[in-house]
């Protein structure tokens, strides 16, 4: 019997090698946090006993995540590479996973055959599959796992008093906080407290012989009996988590996570977000659903009672939202920080002894006779096959799932990036990565550059960060969009965080980076385009450090191992010892409590029976409802939902059958006809919102009102769209919208443009730039500055001339005074201005002074956030001076100015006109910089209206834009003697390069209107093109 | 010249080591300086030697300007020997020193000065570009140093050189307070100065400095089209004449010229170009209805051009509208170009739908082929009276009162 059970774990651990070993090469890099785990390893294996980190966050300390992992991927990749140490440490999680289980199996269970199943069966949970291969949580299966293990040796410390095995149970214990601080906390509550309670009724029955006559008193009894010990272990065990990772709980009282919660999937109401039933209760539970009642009966017998509350306990805490149960028992705090999937993935692992039961009684026990007597012998066999059947189709479902609904943005090659940083000091600045997904973290690992985002959001500290709910800057577009303005404060602002480099996996982004001043360097073998932002100092040379005491660092860098190292000369030999003495052994205490699994309940074969009718009949009213949802072209509403849908991921084919086939347009001229719209609807936007109202419906047409929310990198588009359908053959679809059927001139173009090209360092060296080959920086002037104040809105608004002869890139810093001189608000000109200008041109500026949004009322984040939103700075004092510094600097990108204004018609207060492409570079995204006047031509305010649509080479583009209401404008300040042009006073530069200045020259060309404040306009343009030819 | 200087030079330093002297500020009884010394040149080994040796060997403390330095003697029967480390023996200055033994003390200085040749010519120029006219000029800055990176006294003699044009010209210029420096202005005309410099026949490399024109004056503009006529579909180019500045030089590439065109009704419509050789060109698409613009070109503050005025003809003369389909169906065209041919695709007309005298839709379509094809869908026109007006090109037709059915 022994020698049989032996085998099944080693074929358990055998097959969990072989089976994970080899697909955690092809999972365990995109998954959310295995990289993570990498960078943090990188941290350690470059400085081991300091704590501080500055690669991410402008700084944070490693103290804040237990570091057992990380050391040990560290430690390892000394020897053969980061991903070395990551493959290893997997594969020792696994092994501890399955041999954990089948110790916890055998101490639930108390028989080898049985824990023998359920470690085979723990190789194929679906629970273990999704934390190891979808989210890549190794310190939480080491954790759990290391648990695991230690949950034995403390139900023998508690039985037997033997000292040996408390230490034993204590060294297990600290190798598990060691490793993560929240599984020993729980795993205090959810499976050592019920192993409590199982070892005082086993101590009862041994008393009284049968567990029927354990009655409370014998229970209470015993409890006394044994006080002492539970509370030695209580007491030391709390002393060692406390202990062991002590740096970890001072840096949590000294910086304590005050950030705004970010949303989790886990805390959803499954019902409603089916997505997250699916990721945070479907998979892990697995086949599980079905034993649902086999594990509550028998986890509700009398042994084992305190698992059965624990089980229940932490099956609802992991149904998140569901019920409202979770938040109340955790509390708002506690519910909004933690991760609640945790729970379900205990539940699963305290499930899987009776899992291996069960199978056990299933496959070859009584469940097998009484289904074969009851039923016959084909239908057991039937059953058996549909059960494991189902059991595997988990495992492979759940494994694959990466593979069809990718997680992670495609690998990058980060060489190309790792080289660029490293050339010419790159490294000096900080870098920001976008659509890099968590493979940032990897990067990070590579280079010695530093980046204001990252990757652990627990570790934040600049409040732009902690006031959002975001993880991170860099897929700051998944994140209901508050990520957006967040990024654009830093996009706005980068000198503040030495930001020049932006290395960008997704042209969403684009817009907003060129449109916040920022200029394309060039494209990377691997596809990442380099953007970077000119004006920006490097890092300095000695950053801020959060230092923490000697003693700290010591502890934190040696204790981790010291854990592991007690641990294993305690567990590891003993092993050794028990399996080289020869001899009869002793029934070991934990498996003298076992079960007979001689007449296994009939009234629970049925119950199971009837919860699966239960469970097929639930599985197939969500198909059928799935296939209702996504029948495309069964009522009107679908149609246009999948439309809009096929538009919004570029599946053009698919919008394509949605069209009426009468409607006699070939795909060919479909596609092309999609092809050639460009703009930032049709390029940049993702569709956040639909609403179709269906407002005239016959038999076989109808037409729809639909209104779409879109969000852009630059602002949130609402619009509405009437769209006609009809019906052929019981299905709906979409008529084709007309074309603009505009045919410019010629054929072909030819343009003349002066370029320009800097070299940077003309020689190839690794030393300090020339000074002869420092440019001049290109001289600009001011023409006016004022501070106004629009509706409650401060800004400096004003107009800005490059005076050089060389081509300017202009950044412009303004910043408020009260009436002592007292700095209230700085800030950078952001979609105001015209970023690059040629010689002597010149542009309105406006610098709005916006706060971290929502830094003051944390509660009041609005739901629907929108990109264009602005929260002016919250100023405690009147501003009433200002100081404004402008920068120059020579670029030679972005300078096409070919958008001439062809057509303008003013009807009260819509101004409809139409912008003419005129050169040889398609337009993404035309901007116009409107600035108003008033009726003696003072300039009063500067706005601004982004084209939806592009415009082709050659061709018109209309455009209307809504005059401002009525407001109230008042100019505060408009004193020019604090202007400064690269760092010299405006006047100084202006007298001397333009003594005789007309004064308002271009006043004369004024657009009038008609309007109770503004009198004239000036409408300027600018454009983003998306790609340059 | 330069002879004379060298001999007036060497006889000063014979006449003042002829005054030399041991600065000692106060004799001990106990040691001696017997190094008489007191100017050394950079880079020498410098040795001072004290008397009498003995086993009594007190530190000598030294300072120069680059830091101090403690110094532990070497001795043979007659003298106690301090190197000075060529740290300090090898930069130019006043060195202090002091030797130290129990309570009293004996201390003095010695002077080191350059080498003699010129190694290489520190140079600075700044800033790299300036504008013509003569008020604008960048600064040389040059200092000869010797191999050890030392500046050579105040007075040396540098000769700046700099070719503008046809013209070179040498400077004499001299150290002062260790650097020496010139001022270059530029002239009248644009162009390239080079710039290099020479110290004791050693020379400099090659600096340049670009002299960039200085603010346009004021010029002329014209147009050139295909034909006058307001199709909304040619494009009509507008040039400058060669901008200048007031010295004739012409202005940089890409200086930005905006040209301003006011149509008939008072709106102001906007182009712009950037100068290549002077001359910049920006285009505009020709209106659709007959229109006048007055165009000017400006170079915002500085310059501005004189005006000129463009017509252009109506094209289409006059149009066709045909209802069917119970009015629903509204067909415009054919739109037909100056010489009855149809006219480029793409000009819109415009349908302004009245219902009970209040505006209640616009539609705007573009041409195809010279059609142009409204449907009115019953959905959004419920069956009533209408007014239509359609309008295009600058021309419009109304349609009282027609029945939608």
């Amino acid at each position: 019997m022994k020698e049989t059970s032996n085998k099944l774990l080693v074929i358990a651990v055998l097959l969990g090698l072989a089976y994970h070993g080899t697909s955690i090469f092809f999972t365990l890099e995109t998954t959310y946090d295995a990289l993570i785990h990498v960078f943090f390893a990188d941290h350690y294996a470059n400085s081991w006993f300091e704590p501080w980190s500055h690669k991410w966050y402008t700084g944070f300390t490693v103290m804040s995540y237990p570091p057992l992992v990380h050391q040990s991927i560290g430690l390892l990749s000394m020897i053969g590479g980061l991903k070395f140490g990551l493959f290893t440490v997997a594969l020792l999680s696994i092994i501890l996973f399955i041999t954990g289980v089948y110790r916890f199996s055998l101490l639930i269970t108390s028989n080898r055959t049985v824990a023998g199943y359920a470690s085979i069966l723990a190789v194929f949970s679906s629970s273990f599959i999704e934390t190891l291969h979808l989210f890549g949580q190794l310190p939480s299966i080491v954790g759990i796992s290391v648990l695991l293990h230690a949950l034995p040796e403390i139900y023998l410390w508690l039985k037997t008093g033997k000292r040996w095995y408390l230490a034993t149970s204590l060294s297990l214990v600290a190798v598990t906080v060691t490793s993560h601080h929240v599984t020993p906390i729980f795993g205090m509550v959810f499976f050592i407290l019920p192993l409590i309670g199982m070892v005082i009724i086993d101590v009862s029955i041994e008393e009284v012989k049968s567990i029927r006559e354990v009655t409370f008193k014998v229970f209470f009894n015993n409890f006394f009996k044994l006080f002492k010990r539970i509370v030695a272990f209580g007491i030391t065990s709390l002393v060692i988590i406390i202990g062991c990772i002590l740096p970890y709980w001072v840096n949590s009282k000294n910086n304590p996570i005050t950030q705004v919660p970010i949303p989790h999937g886990s805390r959803d109401n499954f019902l409603e977000v089916t997505s997250s039933g699916q990721m945070f209760f479907l998979i892990p539970w697995g086949v599980l659903l079905i034993l649902l009642p086999y594990i509550f009966y028998r986890y509700y017998s009398k042994r084992y009672i305190f698992f059965g509350l624990s089980i229940t306990i932490l099956t609802v805490l992991g149904a998140g939202g569901t019920t409202p149960i979770p938040r109340m028992v955790l509390g708002e705090t506690a519910f909004n920080i933690l991760t609640l999937d945790r729970f379900t993935l205990w539940a699963t692992i305290m499930s899987l002894p009776l899992l291996g039961e069960f199978t056990y009684r299933f496959i070859k026990g009584d469940l097998k006779t009484l289904i074969q007597s009851k039923f016959g012998v084909i239908y057991h066999r039937i059953i058996v096959g549909v059960f494991l059947g189902l059991f595997i189709f988990m495992t492979i479902f759940t494994m694959s799932l990466g593979y069809f609904r990718p997680l992670q943005p495609q690998t990058i090659k980060m060489l190309p990036i790792v080289n660029f940083l490293n050339q010419d000091n790159h490294d000096k600045w900080r870098f920001l990565t976008l659509g890099f997904g968590d493979q940032m973290a990897w990067l990070s690992a590579q280079t010695n550059a530093m980046t204001v985002d990252g990757n652990y959001h627990s570790a934040r500290r600049l409040p732009e960060l902690t006031t959002r709910p975001i993880e991170r800057l860099e897929n700051s577009k998944f994140k209901g969009v508050a990520g957006i303005g967040s990024l654009q404060q830093f996009l706005t602002t980068p000198e503040k965080y030495n930001l020049k480099y932006i290395f960008s996996n997704d042209k969403f982004y684009d817009p907003m980076l060129y449109f916040c001043g920022w200029q394309r360097l060039r494209q990377l073998q691997n596809g990442i385009m380099v953007w970077e932002r000119l004006n920006i100092a490097p890092v300095s040379s000695i950053l801020y450090k959060d230092d923490v005491a000697k003693w700290q660092k010591i502890i934190w860098g040696i204790l981790p191992f010291l854990t592991v190292l007690v641990a294993f000369i305690l567990n590891i030999q003993v092993l050794l010892i028990n399996a080289l003495k020869k001899g009869p052994k002793d029934t070991p205490e934990v498996l003298k409590h076992s079960n007979s699994y001689a007449k296994f309940s009939s009234s629970i074969l049925k119950i199971t029976q009837y919860w699966s009718i239960v469970l097929v009949v639930i599985v197939l009213y969500s198909v059928y409802q799935f296939y209702l949802k996504n029948d495309s072209q069964r009522i009107p509403e679908n149609v246009i939902l999948a439309y809009y849908d096929a538009l919004d991921y570029k599946e053009f084919e698919k919008a394509y059958s949605l069209i009426d086939p009468k409607s006699n347009i070939s795909i060919a001229q479909y596609m092309l006809e999609n092809a050639v719209t460009d703009g930032l609807l049709n390029s940049y936007a993702r569709l956040d919102a639909i609403e179709t109202v269906i407002t005239n419906r016959s038999d076989s047409s109808a037409t729809a009102r639909v209104t779409t929310d879109w969000i852009t990198p630059l602002e949130k588009i609402n619009r509405i769209d009437y769209k006609s359908l009809s019906k052929h053959n019981n299905r709906w679809y979409m008529l084709p919208v007309g074309l603009d059927t505009d045919l410019p001139p010629d054929q072909l173009y030819s343009s003349n443009n002066t370029s320009f090209f800097n070299q940077g360092r003309r020689r190839v060296t690794t030393q300090q730039t020339h000074h002869e080959d420092v440019l001049k920086q290109p001289v600009l002037e001011v023409l006016s500055a004022k501070l106004v104040k629009y509706n409650n809105h401060y800004a400096i608004i004003g107009e800005i001339q490059n005076i050089d002869n060389v081509p300017a890139d202009v950044v412009l810093k303004g910043t408020l005074y009260n009436d002592d001189n007292k700095s209230l608000a700085v800030y950078n000109a952001k979609y105001h201005v015209k970023h690059k200008l040629l010689p002597k041109e010149s542009s309105s500026f406006r610098i709005n002074f916006e706060g971290i949004a929502w830094s003051k009322t944390q509660d009041s984040i609005p739901d629907a956030f929108n990109p264009d939103e602005f929260t002016p700075v919250d100023l405690d004092e009147q501003p009433t001076k200002f100081n404004l510094q402008v920068a120059g600097n020579v670029s030679g990108s972005d300078l096409y100015k070919k958008i001439a204004m062809s057509e303008l018609n003013i009807n009260g207060k819509i101004i409809n006109g139409s912008l003419f492409n005129s050169g040889i570079q398609e337009v993404t995204v035309p901007q116009l910089l409107i600035t108003y006047y008033d009726e003696s031509k003072t300039m009063l305010w500067v706005d601004h209206l982004f084209i939806k649509e592009g415009i082709r080479q050659q061709r018109k583009r209309g455009f209307e834009y809504q005059v401002l209401k009525n407001g109230n404008v008042k100019i505060i300040n408009n004193g020019m003697e604090n202007v400064f042009v690269n760092g010299l006073p405006n006047e100084l530069i202006s007298n001397k390069i333009i003594p005789n200045r007309i004064e308002n020259h271009t006043n004369a060309e004024l657009q009038k209107i008609e309007h109770p404040v503004f009198s004239y306009i000036k409408i300027e343009t600018n454009s983003y093109i998306g790609n340059p030819n | 010249m330069q002879n004379k200087y060298i001999y007036i030079s060497l006889l000063a330093l014979i006449l003042l080591s002829s005054f030399m002297l041991i600065q000692n500020s106060e004799v001990i009884q106990n040691f001696t300086l017997e190094t008489s010394q007191i100017e050394f040149e950079a880079g020498s080994p410098i040795v001072l030697k004290f008397s009498p040796s003995g086993e009594k060997a007190p530190l000598l403390y030294c300072s120069s300007s680059y830091g101090s330095t403690l110094i532990v003697p070497t001795y043979n029967s007659k003298f106690l020997m301090y190197n000075i480390p060529f740290s300090i023996s090898s930069k130019i200055g006043v060195v202090n020193w002091k030797l130290i033994y129990e309570d009293s003390f004996i201390s003095g200085k010695f002077r080191i000065g350059p080498k003699k040749e010129v190694s290489s010519m520190e140079t600075y120029i700044g800033p790299p570009s300036i504008e013509a006219g003569g008020t604008d000029y960048t600064m040389l800055v040059v200092i000869p140093t010797d191999s050890l990176d030392n500046p050579f006294p105040d007075n040396t003699l540098v000769l700046a050189k700099h070719q503008f044009l046809n013209s070179e010209e040498n400077e004499v210029i001299f150290t002062e307070d260790l650097i020496s420096y010139k001022n270059i202005y530029s002239q009248k005309e644009s162009g390239r100065i080079f710039v290099s410099s020479e110290s004791l026949g050693t020379n400099s490399k090659e600096f340049s400095v670009t002299v960039f024109p200085a603010i346009p004056i004021d010029f002329k503009i014209s147009a050139t089209r295909p034909h006058g006529y307001a199709d909304g579909n040619q494009v009509t180019t507008f040039s400058t004449s060669v901008i200048v500045d007031k010295h004739n030089n012409i202005v940089a590439d890409a200086t930005y010229v905006t040209f301003f065109i006011t149509n008939e009704k008072g709106n102001i419509l906007k182009s712009s170009g950037a100068t290549i050789n002077g001359v910049a060109t920006s285009k505009m698409i020709h209106p659709d209805y007959e229109t006048q613009w007055s165009v000017k070109a400006y170079v915002d503050g500085m310059a501005e051009s004189e005006l000129i005025i463009l017509k252009y003809k109506q094209v289409i003369k006059s149009f066709e509208v045909a209802f069917s389909e119970n009015n629903r169906d509204i067909t415009v065209g054919p739109l037909q170009s100056f010489m009855k041919q149809i006219i480029p695709d793409g000009i819109k007309v415009t349908l302004l739908i009245y219902k009970y005298n209040r505006l209640f839709k616009t539609e705007t379509k573009t041409s195809f082929e010279g059609l142009v094809n409204f449907n009115l869908k019953s959905y959004i026109y419920n069956n009533d009276d209408y007014t239509i007006i359609v309008k295009t090109a600058g021309l419009e037709k109304t349609f009282h009162s027609k029945r939608l059915w």
